[in-house]
């Protein structure tokens, strides 16, 4: 990946349960401090997205390195980013729960 | 002076996308141009640079299916893909 130039990744995720599932993830960027260099355009995270049972879906990220990364002294030993996403299900009791509520 | 891991100072801050989240294609409605994005990757040993045509016909797959639900229309130039274009208009000079 070039810094300043637009890319494209992708990840997949899977719903191996017999019911459906709402997912939302969250990313983490090793080594940390090249996460202020990364900026993401578009992607599947920080919203819900809803996976049917056993379906199994591509999920794209379309980002760039900020290309001021090639001026940080701090970077220049860095040639290996790696983007992680965890992809965990969406909690119902995140909710506002109701009493009596089974 | 002992230099203590203070983990809290690292915690990690995730920022939301600039233009939002990808809705998902359940339908696989763009999953031929992504396999051709992913076989340019493979064989240009995974060079971004190299694969960006592709990457920019997945996206403007998404564009075209359902009326823009996959992806919201957006002029490819913004997206960085300006040289792309500009050397497909140089090539069709009649459209």
């Amino acid at each position: 990946v070039v810094p300043g130039e637009t890319a494209l990744a992708f990840y997949k995720a899977k719903n191996p349960t017999d019911k459906p599932i709402i997912g939302i993830s969250t990313y983490n960027v090793i080594p940390f401090e090249a996460g202020q260099y990364f900026n993401k355009i578009q992607c599947f995270c920080f919203e819900e997205q809803w996976l049917n049972p056993q379906e199994e879906v591509d999920m794209p990220v379309f980002f760039y390195i900020d290309p001021e990364f090639v001026e940080d002294p701090k970077m220049a030993k860095v040639d290996l980013i790696t983007l992680s996403y965890t992809f965990f299900e969406a909690k119902e009791g995140q909710k506002l729960p109701l009493p009596g509520y089974q | 002076m002992s230099t203590a891991m203070n983990f809290s100072s690292k915690s990690f801050k995730p920022r939301p996308p600039d233009k939002g989240a990808f809705p998902l294609d359940h339908f696989g409605e763009c999953s031929a141009f992504k396999e051709r994005f992913m076989q340019c990757l493979r064989d240009s040993g995974y060079e971004s640079s190299a694969c960006r045509q592709r990457a920019m016909a997945y996206l403007e797959c998404r564009m075209e299916r359902q009326a823009g639900q996959l992806m919201a229309n957006e002029p490819l130039e913004k997206l960085g893909f300006k040289d792309l274009i500009d050397e497909k208009s140089e090539a069709k000079p009649e459209k």
